[in-house]
């Protein structure tokens, strides 16, 4: 059986620094909102799929909120940003397989309130892998991994901080008019240069903002979506790339990422070409991210990010428009399911005050470092 | 002294968090074992003679046995971070300080703190293992310095 799958609904909970309540309760709400924005109801749903590290709720507990005693398919996906389009193309296939008819996909977390992803200070922290090596030193949480991979970037490239200060501008220039947005008030390079060192060559202002909240998509068969109340909005292509087993450390060139391979990948299923893309939800859990990928998915060359970005075209306008809803720096670390609410948004050109002009292509990247994957969508108007 | 040895001579009088813990298993024992003694060893394939970081049961390159081997323990720096923010409380009293990603001669690569002020480290610098264990740490810890003249 092969039949093609669409999303037709989005959902999400309010987005926090201390929501006081748990991932359940958070991905129950989210994916109530997003059967409702469907036209559907908790009665449609046969499949629930999430990803999570440990820190949330799982599918078939989520299935057992929303009153569905026997779920057809469901599957929790260990990871954090990097899964976040290989779990939606997984949806995907499981409604073309017919494995089940409606599939809710969530991210729920208390990311800011709960277990902070950019902090190590929970006792005992006890690593495995090879994490174990990295423990002695202390370079164990993802900003110092990151900025590890940044500082190669400005040796080899003549990459700059005020490169990576225009994509934290740009971004939160887009978060302006979003009222989810976690950050709304807007950024001069000043600010940008003013931030505290984190981790040099990291500032504030290059690390994401960790939340606490959920959201939620709902993916059906195509047949089925066009008798319900929005566009169908359509997966063109998909690739992942896992690389290293995951390893920062052994990771080959760290002026790039995972991107490096995943993109090729993804280019060779399609026709289209980033030319053809008019909205970029690029995985942004630092500056760095899009700065790499950003080169490695062929939107530019390497080190000439901060230039394009600077010149406007990376915003409305310009050739392309990077996450219109201030990504995860500023509406909110969601592990970059947001970033797929907000493709179907623009797709459906329903993004009302950060609306990206006839936007027919959008490119959701998830991941940084070695490992992750990214999906292009087009919209059955 | 180094920092390792200032920070276990305070001890006594601070109450100092623990370092984050390796988690050692049967394929990392030998590598911690030689680490407790001062000796860098690696973990090599006894077939094809591959170096292997991290550590495995069998090498990943020919499926051949492995066994811990001395290693040379120098290298130089592929890449770098300060650390100016304490988000890991064992490393919070040594702030500022490097973390080096550092290309081993051996062909794998490696993390530690750099022993030194972080205006000294750039890419390409030579360096040597050396190791520290900080106070409450279970393990010794590889530790990076720039290396003399003549090594």
């Amino acid at each position: 059986m092969h039949r093609e799958a669409a999303i037709v609904g989005i959902g999400r909970t309010a987005y926090s620094r201390a929501s006081g309540r748990t991932p359940a309760g958070m991905a129950a709400e989210a994916s109530r909102n997003a059967l409702a924005d469907a036209g559907l109801t908790t009665a449609d749903v046969d499949g629930v799929i999430d990803f999570s590290t440990g820190d949330s709720v799982r599918a078939m507990q989520l299935g057992y909120a929303l009153g569905v005693d026997d779920l057809a398919f469901a599957l929790d996906v260990s990871g954090g940003g990097n899964v976040a389009a290989a779990t939606v193309a997984t949806a995907f296939s499981a409604v073309s397989r017919g494995l089940c008819e409606v599939v809710v996909v969530y991210r729920s977390l208390n990311g800011r309130s709960g277990n902070r992803y950019g902090r190590g200070d929970v006792p005992p922290v006890a690593l495995e892998g090879e994490l174990q090596f990295a423990a002695s030193s202390g370079f164990i949480v993802p900003p110092m991994w990151f900025a590890m991979f940044a500082r190669r970037h400005q040796e080899i490239y003549g990459s700059t901080a005020e490169d990576l200060g225009r994509i934290a501008i740009t971004q939160r220039a887009h978060a302006v008019p979003n009222e989810h947005a976690q950050q709304r008030t807007s950024l001069t390079m000043d600010d940008y240069l003013a931030g505290r060192w984190i981790y040099e060559p990291f500032r504030l202002y290059d690390c994401c903002m960790e939340t606490d909240g959920a959201c939620a998509l709902v993916i059906t068969t195509l047949d089925r979506a066009r008798d319900l109340p929005h566009p169908p909005v359509r997966l063109l292509a998909e690739a992942e790339a896992h690389t290293f087993g995951g390893s920062v450390a052994q990771f080959g060139d760290l002026t790039t990422m995972y991107s490096a391979y995943a993109a090729p990948r993804l280019w060779s299923r399609t026709d289209l070409r980033p030319a053809d893309v008019d909205v970029a939800c690029m995985y942004d859990c630092f500056t760095f991210t899009v700065m790499a990928t950003f080169e490695d998915f062929g939107f530019c060359g390497k080190g000439e990010v901060g230039d394009f970005f600077a010149s406007g075209r990376a915003t409305y306008g310009g050739d392309v428009v990077v996450n219109p809803h201030g990504g995860l720096l500023s509406e909110g670390y969601l592990h970059g399911l947001n970033h797929h609410t907000e493709a179907v948004l623009q797709l459906r050109g329903a993004a009302s005050g950060r609306q990206v002009a006839d936007a027919e292509i959008a490119l959701v990247t998830a991941g940084a470092g070695p490992y992750g994957g990214a999906v292009l969508y087009g919209v059955d108007r | 002294m180094t920092s390792g040895e200032q920070l276990a001579a305070d001890e006594a009088a601070i109450d100092v968090p623990a370092p984050p813990r390796p988690v050692v298993d049967v394929d990392t024992a030998g590598y911690w074992a030689a680490a407790g003694r001062g000796e860098f060893v690696l973990c090599r394939c006894t077939d094809c003679r591959h170096w292997l970081q991290p550590p495995m049961e069998r090498c990943r390159h020919c499926g051949g046995d492995t066994a811990f081997e001395p290693a040379t323990g120098t290298g130089s720096v592929h890449s770098f971070i300060v650390v100016r923010h304490p988000s890991v409380p064992a490393f919070a009293r040594l702030l500022p300080y490097a973390i080096v990603l550092v290309d081993l001669a051996e062909g794998v690569r490696m993390t530690g703190r750099f022993l030194g002020e972080p205006a000294d480290v750039r890419l390409g610098l030579p360096v040597t293992v050396g190791f520290e264990r900080l106070p409450r740490a279970e393990q010794s810890a590889v530790v990076f310095a720039a290396a003399g003249p003549g090594t």
